[in-house]
Parts: structure tokens; sequence; C-alpha cells
């Protein structure tokens, strides 16, 4: 037993690393494939780290093998002493000295990397202007020319899109891999990020920070899409359809898609969601119920947005109770 | 002297096999009821974390609710920390460090057991929260204001207010504890132990002592300033009236990571016993060893913001903490290659203690790797708040600290209680905890990578996502079976009797706690050798063979 330890312990190694090695290219060590600027120059530190991370592993673990191998008992009695040998100043030198080359390594890099990571491009005379709020449950955006959207964001591609990140509730964290590294959404305190998505496509994220129950819901989408469709975007389809983002970004969330009922009551038959004064107070007031309480969540949304929501309530959610007992659910 | 201890034990219901432990101001019997107790607790938060990874081995879930979810997550954080792995070092403090400088019982025996029954209070408060107003706490660990305020959806009801109760009375009884170790330390040494000849693991828990009593105010603080914004309606962390909930994250991590530190510094010293008596040499360089736990405790109380890179600090403070956090692991490294020094050209025998001990380098030299990936800032804003650093400080907290304490457990439990626990069993509990371990942990680096936060419930993605997390939650199954393996030991070696009888010095070790016998007495020794070197035993031995030629 005592002789097969040590082999064992160099295969278990063996594989692990192999196993690391092996799946490196896909997923495995690797980040998610970086789409910005920022993104890239993170990742270009991620793999510096890397290099020397796995340098020093392999070193320790390799020595730590080594010695457990090349000096185990082999059956000699616990009476029996080692070399009675310690100390060496000129090998303490070795191994703290050395350290501090390694980290002053990656401390350059990060300097050399961070102006491009923290600093939009300063070619980018013109940035986007976007406002991200994070609420309990869901992303809300504010364009340069007043639209809103809701959990995805809408942008062009290859521009550089400046975010100025805020919330009013509790700490969320943006977060899209593939653009960038988080940045916390504080009460009371306005952050800022940048990406500038290379290519078109849709990114996925979502909150970084616990921020309720529903946290692991609260994801978010950054559609990068030609100008021309963004500016379609902007002016005609997210006003046209707010409400509609409303209610399946936010409301759904807790309501039921079909506002059947869920984590929070059924509403499809509730009459106030036709009223647009008793929503408005609900929605930016919050409720506490005996059941549970229900969050603010629309105390930024204007009476515009209410009114989208409610004439979007009444065509596809709202059913009166004699109805929907039958099609509600 | 007779006629003083008649006086002081003038009646026998103290030394009722029940009675004798409630009123006991032993230190070992108080360690021993800290190291139980922490175990007791370390089973209760192991199956809240067996509930986590059911819920996540598979995606869209159902197997916990969402809102027990994140109860499950918050008493999981805190029962492990402050219920588990701080109090069982201090269980090994209260029993080791008596012993081991020579000494009697501690400096204040009364003061010591207070710490205990307030440490078992201040774990019961928390874990009867469940049953509060609303539930136990669920904004996490760390309890972030505004999650953590009392608004209606945030945290309502008492489970939150039951945190903050607990927090306080467990801070008071690690200070306690620490004032305690300190005076112990400081006065009650036998004659010949200078500062160089002190046991590493009694420096350990000398700046395990300081960091103590200058972190902990910083989170009573803290959490006295949410209590009152709950309670009495003030608003420190309430944005919308004038507080600053940054203030909140400086002051928590002000404290957090220095407790980073006091749970992995007297572990430390546990490895920088084990290893120099399983390798029969001495450690390689006790001053190096000495000198950089000293030095981790100062760099530890300049390092808390590097929780804190994404909360926009700004540049000019995240590099300051990149740094500062950098240079912890340069004397981090000394001891790591100082241990592996000192196994070279050893003896080296391979018992369950040294198992754990040559794991646990393994172990936590990965989980402070993966740390300097958190160091530089910027890729701290990938990898914060993922799975990734999840993965990071289970490697440091449990491939390091609980390695170091299983290790530390099998090593003195023959002094503890007279037997050695089973070699056998002992190897199948390190070998399935060691294999379980990196089936858990080691996929969490690749999850977090992937763009797996921390702290959700469910999550949609199959594909790798499903893997890792099934691999991970498979492993966690395997690790709470080698923890089963361990209480059987323990049932076969206490309860049936079956452990064998350990002299006073089963491992030929260096250290006067096993100059004693084992369990040793009330006041611990008759008389205490004069203490020539960091090895009395040795010395010891080799007198005693020297006169027998």
């Amino acid at each position: 037993m005592r002789r097969k330890l040590p082999s064992f312990v160099l295969v278990l190694l063996v594989a692990l690393a192999t196993a690391g090695v092996a799946a490196a290219g896909n997923g495995g060590f690797a980040p998610i494939a970086p789409h910005s600027p920022n993104a890239s120059r993170i990742t270009d530190a991620y793999w510096v780290v890397f290099g020397f991370a796995a340098f020093v592993a392999v070193l320790v673990e390799s020595i730590l093998v080594a010695f457990i191998i090349k000096y185990r008992s082999r059956g000699r009695s616990r009476a029996v002493e080692g070399a009675q040998v310690h100390g060496h100043t000129r090998l303490e030198l070795i191994w703290t000295v050395f350290p501090v080359l390694i980290l002053a390594v990656i401390a350059a890099v990060v300097f050399y990397e961070l102006p491009a990571i923290d600093r939009e491009p300063s070619a980018a005379t013109n940035p986007i202007h976007i406002t991200v709020e994070g609420h309990q449950y869901y992303w809300q955006f504010d364009y340069p020319n007043g639209a809103r959207s809701i959990g995805t964001l809408h942008v062009p591609a290859g521009a550089v899109v400046d975010l100025k990140v805020v919330s009013s509730d509790v700490i969320h964290s943006w977060w899209i891999a593939a653009l960038g590294g988080k940045i916390q959404a504080i009460p009371g305190r306005t952050n800022h990020t940048w990406f500038q998505a290379n290519q078109a496509g849709v990114y996925h994220g979502q909150c970084a920070e616990l921020c309720g129950v529903f946290h692991a819901s609260m994801l978010a989408g950054v559609q990068a899409q030609s100008l021309q469709a963004y500016h379609a975007y902007i002016s005609k389809t997210a006003p046209a359809t707010i409400g509609q983002q409303e209610w399946s970004g936010v409301c759904a969330t807790c309501h039921g898609n079909l506002g059947q009922g869920g984590y929070g009551p059924a509403i499809s038959n509730n009459t106030i969601i036709t009223q647009p004064a008793a929503l408005a107070g609900i929605l930016r007031e919050g409720v506490t119920g005996t059941a549970g309480a229900m969050p603010p969540v629309g105390n930024t949304w204007t009476d515009g947005q209410i009114a989208a929501l409610v004439r979007y309530l009444k065509k596809n959610i709202y059913k009166p109770a004699s109805l929907g007992a039958t099609s509600g659910g | 002297m007779a006629a003083r201890q008649e006086a002081v034990y003038p009646v026998g219901w103290k030394n009722g096999r029940v009675a004798g432990w409630l009123v006991t101001v032993d230190h070992k019997r108080i360690g021993i009821l800290y190291i139980g107790t922490s175990l007791a607790w370390f089973v209760a938060g192991g199956i809240l974390a067996l509930l986590m990874r059911s819920q996540l081995a598979t995606p869209n879930e159902n197997f916990l609710t969402k809102n027990s979810y994140n109860e499950v997550v918050t008493m999981h954080g805190t029962t492990m920390i402050f219920l588990v792995v701080v109090p069982i070092l201090a269980g090994f403090a209260n029993f080791l460090v008596p012993l081991m400088i020579g000494a009697k019982d501690m400096a204040f025996p009364r003061l010591n057991a207070l710490s205990y029954w307030l440490f078992l209070l201040g774990g019961i408060v928390l874990w009867l929260s469940w049953f509060s107003k609303g539930g136990a706490a669920h904004a996490g660990w760390w309890s972030y204001p505004t999650l953590s305020e009392n608004f209606p959806w945030a945290s309502p009801g008492h489970g939150q207010d039951y945190w903050i109760l607990s927090i306080h009375i467990l801070t008071l009884s690690s200070l306690l504890g620490a004032i305690n170790f300190l005076v112990t330390i400081h006065n009650m040494r036998a004659p010949g132990m200078t500062w160089m000849r002190m046991p590493l693991f009694v420096w350990a828990i000398e700046t395990y002592a300081i960091l103590l009593l200058v972190a902990l105010p910083a989170l009573s603080a803290a959490v006295t300033l949410l209590l009152l914004d709950r309670t009495v309606g003030t608003h420190f962390f309430i944005p919308s009236q004038g507080g600053n909930i940054v203030l909140y994250q400086h002051m928590f991590w002000f404290f957090g990571h220095p407790e980073v530190y006091i749970m992995v510094l007297p572990v430390f010293g546990m490895i920088s016993e084990i290893i120099p008596v399983f390798s029969r040499k001495p450690i390689f360089g006790y001053k190096a060893v000495a000198f950089s736990t000293i030095a981790i405790a100062f760099l530890s109380v300049l390092v808390w913001a590097h929780h804190m890179f994404t909360t926009g600090l700004g540049v000019g403070l995240d590099s300051f903490f990149m740094i500062s956090s950098m240079v912890i692991a340069v004397p981090t490294g000394i001891k790591i290659f100082n241990w592996l020094a000192t196994t070279w050209r050893g003896n080296l025998i391979f018992d369950t203690p040294m198992l754990f001990a040559l794991g646990f380098i393994a172990l936590f030299t990965l989980g402070g790797l993966s740390g300097i990936f958190l160091a530089a800032f910027p890729v701290d804003w990938q990898l914060n708040d993922s799975y990734y650093v999840v993965a990071h400080f289970h490697y440091v907290l449990f491939g390091g600290s609980a390695f170091g304490f299983f290790g530390g457990l099998y090593y003195w439990w023959p002094k503890m209680f007279g037997r050695l626990l089973d070699e056998r069993l002992g190897k199948w509990h390190f070998w399935l905890m060691f294999v379980g371990f990196n089936m858990t942990f080691l996929p969490q680096h690749m999850l977090g990578l992937l763009g797996m936060v921390r702290r959700i419930y469910t999550y949609h993605h199959g594909g790798l996502w499903e893997v890792y997390n099934l691999i991970s939650s498979v492993g966690s199954g395997v690790m709470a079976f080698s923890i089963l393996i361990f209480l059987i030991n323990v049932w076969q070696t206490q309860v049936a009797r079956k452990g064998v009888r350990a002299g006073n010095d089963p491992w030929l070790a260096d250290t006067l706690e096993w100059y004693t016998t084992s369990p040793p007495p009330p006041e611990n020794f008759d008389s205490v050798p004069y203490v020539t070197s960091a090895r009395p035993l040795r010395d010891l031995r080799r007198r005693l063979a020297d006169e027998a030629t």
C-alpha cells in the first residue's frame, strides 16, 4: 500500500493535467472568446498570468511528487532520521526573489494592457452614450434619443458604446463576458464602462451580484447590428414594443407569461392592470402584501411607458374574470 | 496545596460525566468542545452544500426553491466561516497552545469557557433563524446592503437580524479568545522557550489572535450600523437618504480579507508541525516560516479592496490593491518552498496526517495561484463573482484549511483521546476527499470562465455547463462519503474502543505536548524540561539515548 501511494499521486496529477489541457481548446481554461477590444486585452493579460501560474503550478507539484517518490520511507523505521539539514540563505533568497520577479512581470503586463482596457479608444470621437439601469430583476437601457429597451441592449456593431451604470434598488453587476469585465450597478453611485462589439451578433450575460430571489433570471443581452438597423430600432421598434418588453422582461418573471401567476399572484383577470393610474402606483411604490412583496419595479418608468404597458395588457393579457377562469392558466 | 484543592472543589457533582464538561475550565476539554461543536456544524454546513450541488446538478432543476436557495447559500457560507473554520482552529489552539508552551492552562480559564459557550450560543442563534419570520438571512454571507436592509423587497423579517445578533455574539467570543491566547503565549512559556524556540503553530496562533483583534471590530461596527438601519430607522447604508453602500463594502472587507488569513495561518502552523515530524527532519527555515507568518498578517490588512475591483473605485486604488495583494504571494511562496525543502532528503512516512499535509500543499498552491488572476484587477473584472472565484476560495479554504485541520485531527487525536485513529480508514478518507474535492472544484474554474455567476439557483445552458456542473455535484457526493468514513473511523476508535492505545509520543514528535501522557492529566505536566531548542522532545530522546549507551 505504502509503495503504491506516490505513483497513484503521479497518475492522478497527470490525469488532471491532461484533462485540463484536453479541455482547454473548448471551454476548459480558455475564457469566452472576446468580441471587444477591452475584452481582448483582458484575455491577453489572462493568458500571461496563466502562463506563469501554470509554470509555477507544474514546478511546485512536480517537486512535491518527485520528493514524495524519492524520499519515501521504503520501510525504514520511524526512528531513522532524515538528513538533519536546515536553512540555506541562498535558497531562501532565490525563492523570495524569483516570485517577486514573476509578479513584477505580471504587474507590468497589467499596466501595459490597462489603458486600452480602462479607457475608450481615443479615435472614438463620438461614442454612443447609454444608461444601464439595474433593477430587480431586469436591465433597462436608455438610448441617446430618449428611447428605452428592457433586457436586450441594441447597439451598432463597431461603434464605441459608453455605458453609465446605475441602480435604484440593490447592487447589481453588469457583465457581458465577450464584451469586457463587470461593473457593479450601485444605488447612489454612477459607474462607467464601455465596449465596442467587433461583429454583429447577440452577446449574452447576466447580473453577477446577488440581488434577490430572481437573481438567476436577471439575464442581459447585447444585440450588435448594422448602424441602419440600430437607428430603426431606437426610433421605431423600441418605442413600439416597450409595452411588450415591460411585460415579458419585468412582469412575466413573477406573474407568468400569461399573467396566470407564479411566484407572484395571477393578474390576468385583475382590473387594476387596465387602469393606468392605479397600476402606476403599484409599479412605482411596490406592494407590501401578506404573501410577499413586489419591488417598485417601475420607479423610473415614465407615464408614457406605463400607458404603453396598459395598452399591451389590455390587448394581450387581460381577461375578465368570467372568461379568465378557463383560459387564464 | 491540598487544603486549597479542597476549597475549590468542595462537591463531587462537577466531576460527573456530563456536568464535568458543562462546568469545565480545563483548556483541553474546552478545546475538544470547540472542535466537536465545529465538526457538528461542518456536517450541517456540508449538508447545505450538498443541497446546493443537487439543485445545480442539471439545468432548470427544481430541487430547491429560489427563496430557499438564497437562504442556503447564505447559511452555508456563514456557517463554514464563522462556525467551522475559525472556531475549529480556536479549538486546536485551546488544546495545543498551553501544552506546546509547557503551561498548565490558558491564562484566563473561565474567560476561555465563556468564549466557548458564546460560540455555541452564536451558532444556535444563527441556526434558529431558519424558524424566524421570513426565514433565515438570504443576502449572502457578506450581507451587502441594500439587499440586507429592512425593505419589503430586500430582507424583511428577522432572519437578517438573527444573523447580525449571531455575528455580534461570535465576534465577542473570538475577541475574548484572542486576548486569552495572546496573554497565555506572552506570559506562560516554559523556562528556556524563547520566541525563536516556540513551536511554529504557536507563532501562527499569536498572529491569528492579533489579526482577530485588528479585523473583528470593523465587522462588529459594520453589522451594528446595519442593525441600526434595520431597526431604528437610521440610513447609514440607504443611498436615497444620504447613506453610502460602498462604506459597508469597505468595512466588511477590511474584516473580510484578514479573516481569510485568520482561517489559514493556524493551518500553516499545523502543516509546519506535521511535515517535519513525518519527514523525520527539522523544518527547513524556522525563521523564514515564522517571519513570513507575520509578514502575511501585516500585509493582509492592506489588501481588502481586491474584493471590490468591480465596485468602480478607479484604477488608482485598484492598482494599489493589486500590488499589495500580489506581494502577499511572496511570503506565502516562502512557506510552500520551505515545506517542500523540509521533505528533501527526509525519511517520509505516509501516515494519514502526512497525507493530509501533503494534500494541503498540492491544493493550497493551486488556490494561491488562481488568486493571482484575481489580484490582476482587469482580469478580476472578468472573473469576479463568477464560479472561478468560488473554485478559488474553496481551494484555499477547503483544499487549504479543511485538509489542514483534518491532518491536525489525525495527528493530535491520540493526544486528545489516547487512541490512534485507524490508518486504513484514514487513508480511504484522504484519498476519497482528495479526488472528490478536485472533481467538485476544478470544473468550477471552467464554469466561471464560461460565464456562470455565483449564487444563482439555476441555469438554462446545456453542453459544457451541464457536464461541469454534473461532475462537480458528483464530486461533492464523493467528498460527503469521505466525511462519512471519517465519522465511522471516530466511532470505531472511540465509541467501539477499537483504536490502538497511543503512548505519550506515538509519532516521535518534536514538541512539548508529546512529553505528557495521552490524554494529558488536568494540569498537563508535573514538570517541564528546560527548553534548549525548537525541538525539545527530540533533544530529550537524544539525551536519553546518550545516557543509555
